[in-house]
């Protein structure tokens, strides 16, 4: 049986990769995956600890991070499509609307 | 007689609110209507009243007000034969006054104001006769000061005026006060805010608390009734269109401190010291503005200089403890006083705003209506025998003269050099304005001498009043009656507390009417010739009082609030907020740059700040544990 530890610091390294790509990618899908990416680290870390302790709780949490990361893409998706029929581009840093 | 009383407070009152509300869509006719009609409503219910009433006293509450636990103030009304006489009084020279008003103003276009506040005066001044609950007296107090303050600066395009009125607001403030403190000094000492418990109760007080009570309430009438120190405001106060200086700085407003000392005369009698205060100050303001009339060339500021002297020998006959003796000389006022300013008014007006009575003459010829109701109110103001005033001011003296200590003596003799010195100036002003003088400025002839018929005839009842004033209360010795003291008998001070001997009566009547007539003689030998200028010029400028409060008050004030301004608020406060401000600012400054419109810059900081928080929560939790 893998230790819960090596699992963490797997969920944890994902975690890292999903915000570093949410962060440093200019591209309006890539930091959508970035954020799927996350989400699907955290859902690790719940797996591993529900098998550690025997819990069902990890799991059930699990499947309502599914559904979450589902509506999530399918917004998301759908507001970037939208976004490059509007501004004719997916650079997140054209989006400066909001500079105050 | 409840349905009487209130229909009298309620028809100026209406008349004024209607005139406010929709007196501009209204017909110029229709809205004069309404002002003059609802006055002689109240002049109508007045009568009804006094009728119904036959001399006996009513305590009806009209409206309930304010309640709060202990504390409750309702319309209330106490209809006394004071009160009976003073409301039918103003409603009476009121209703005069709104009819000449008519006149007078047909040629301004802010009619509409002028009548809504004219009513709105009125209610007021009701208010303050009738009210029996010091509150609500305080309403009609305060009601009364505001009317005379937008009165004074009807004509407020011309910062004059404006500053006229705002001179008389502040500074019958000041008196305000002291009636403030005193009611709430009562409402403390006698849990009580209605003026017939507090009489009833009165001699439950000290004679020291008596004393404060009195002082104060002296204080706030001086005030109200221009007397010294404060008289400065009243001759200013002719700012304003003649007939408001005739209705309220002439025949009713200034004489409410007279009336209040008179309606709450148990608290006033119980202390010697305030009615020998009350006995001194009006004997000097009566000297003091009897002096300052003598130099006046505007014709209306004599007038004023003459209501200041004339208030204060009601204030006189108070304070000697004649109460009737001052309502008699308040009425037979009213009456002359009103006259004398319609009469100046229709002057002014005739001759196109001209003050100057050396710049008049020969108005005999040419306004011979107005010459003899001048005449009329010149003869009752200067007490010649055997006419309106001249009873009035004798039963004044002659109280004051009878009273045991001896200081009252000498205070009769002021009061006397001030009427003597009233004969001077009268006639100096009807002499002047009046006579054929051969010196008469320059086209002054071809001018056009043209004011409404109405306008004088209106005064005739007035002058008829003002003549036959003394028969109200004609001395026994005279053959009369004296029914206004009958009538007040009943009332505290309405009977003279030291009588006369009557031999002394008869002196003092022939001596002082010889004495009047003398003068008015000396008056017309004198008042040809032009006066000395020195002596003129101190009198013109009542005695410099004017000036000498800008030096001691006014202007240590205005240079004490440069200071404030400056260093204070400006130096001190605004700087400090200032300072404050720019930090924020510079703060913000800083954090505006982090507001890059990037939402990578966004997402950043959001993993840095959650970071933070959970790696804080860890660290908690690990040393915690």
């Amino acid at each position: 049986m893998v230790p819960y530890g090596n699992l963490l610091l797997l969920a944890f390294t994902l975690f890292l990769m999903g915000a570093v790509c949410a962060v440093a990618r200019r591209n309006l899908l890539m930091i959508l995956i970035g954020v799927e990416i996350m989400l699907n680290a955290a859902g690790m870390a719940f797996v591993g600890a529900s098998l550690k302790w025997q819990l069902l709780d990890g799991q059930a949490f699990v499947l309502f991070i599914f559904a979450v990361a589902a509506s999530e893409v399918a917004i998301g998706l759908a507001l970037i499509v939208y976004s490059r029929r509007r501004t004719g581009s997916v650079d997140a840093d054209h989006y400066n609307l909001m500079k105050g | 007689m409840k349905s009487y009383l209130f229909l009298l407070l309620l028809f100026p009152f209406a008349g004024g609110l209607i005139l406010a509300v929709v007196g501009r869509y209204l017909p110029r006719r229709i809205a004069e209507w309404i002002a003059c009609s609802s006055v002689l409503g109240s002049l109508l219910m007045a009568i009804l009243a006094f009728g119904a009433a036959g001399g006996k006293r009513y305590l009806l509450t009209l409206l309930e007000w304010i309640r709060v636990g202990d504390f409750s103030a309702s319309m209330s009304v106490y209809y006394d034969p004071l009160a009976a006489i003073m409301a039918l009084m103003v409603t009476f020279v009121s209703s005069l006054i709104h009819l000449y008003s008519v006149s007078f103003m047909r040629n301004d276009r802010d009619y509409v104001r002028y009548f809504s506040y004219m009513n709105l005066f009125v209610f007021s001044m009701l208010v303050i006769i009738l009210a029996d609950n010091l509150v609500f007296l305080y309403l009609g107090w305060e009601g009364v000061g505001f009317c005379s303050y937008i009165l004074i600066g009807f004509w407020y395009s011309d910062v004059v005026n404006a500053t006229a009125g705002r001179k008389a607001f502040i500074l019958t403030r000041i008196g305000d006060v002291a009636l403030g403190v005193a009611i709430a000094l009562f409402f403390l000492l006698l849990d009580q805010f209605s003026i017939f418990a507090i009489n009833a109760k009165a001699p439950s007080l000290s004679v020291g608390t008596a004393t404060l009570l009195g002082l104060l309430l002296f204080w706030g009438a001086v005030g109200k009734s221009a007397q010294l120190p404060l008289v400065v405001w009243l001759p200013d106060a002719m700012a304003g269109p003649t007939p408001v200086s005739a209705l309220i700085h002439a025949a009713t407003m200034v004489t409410a401190g007279a009336y209040l000392l008179m309606r709450l005369f148990p608290i006033i009698a119980l202390s010697p010291t305030t009615l020998l205060t009350i006995a001194t100050v009006a004997a000097f303001t009566g000297l003091f503005s009897a002096l300052a009339a003598l130099g006046q060339k505007d014709i209306k500021r004599i007038l004023a200089y003459s209501t200041i002297s004339q208030v204060s020998y009601m204030f006189l006959g108070v304070g000697a403890g004649d109460v009737a003796a001052g309502m008699y000389h308040l009425l037979s006022h009213a009456f002359f006083k009103a006259l004398l300013f319609l009469g100046a008014g229709c002057i002014i007006q005739a001759l196109h705003e001209e003050h100057d009575i050396f710049k008049m003459g020969n108005l005999r010829r040419r306004l011979p209506v107005v010459f003899w109701l001048f005449l009329a109110g010149a003869l009752s103001l200067a007490a010649i025998p055997p006419f309106g005033g001249f009873f009035s001011k004798d039963r004044i003296l002659l109280s004051t003269f009878s009273h045991p200590e001896p200081i009252y003596k000498v205070l009769a003799l002021i009061g006397e050099i001030g009427a003597v010195i009233t004969v001077l100036y009268t006639f100096r002003m009807f002499f002047v304005a009046f006579l054929d003088r051969p010196s008469v400025p320059e086209g002054f002839e071809k001018k056009d001498l043209k004011i409404p018929k109405f306008m004088g005839w209106v005064n005739l009842p007035l002058a008829i009043l003002a003549l036959l004033a003394a028969t109200l209360n004609l001395p026994g010795s005279f053959g009369g009656n004296e029914w206004l003291a009958h009538y007040m008998a009943s009332l505290p001070g309405g009977v003279p507390p030291y009588s006369a001997p009557s031999g002394l009566e008869w002196m003092m009547e022939i001596g002082s009417g010889l004495l009047n007539i003398g003068l008015l003689v000396v008056a017309y030998l004198l008042y040809r010739p032009p006066i000395r200028e020195r002596l003129h010029k101190l009198l013109f400028s009542g005695f410099y009082l004017d000036r000498l409060y800008q030096i001691a008050l006014v202007e240590p004030y205005q240079k004490l609030a440069k200071v404030f301004w400056l260093n204070i608020d400006e130096g001190v406060v605004d700087n400090r907020f200032d300072a404050a401000g720019n930090t924020f600012r510079s703060f913000s400054f800083g954090l505006q740059r982090w507001t890059t419109g990037r939402l990578s810059t966004y997402l950043k900081m959001l993993f840095l700040g959650f970071t933070a928080i959970v790696s804080a929560l860890a660290l908690g939790w690990y040393y915690l544990r």
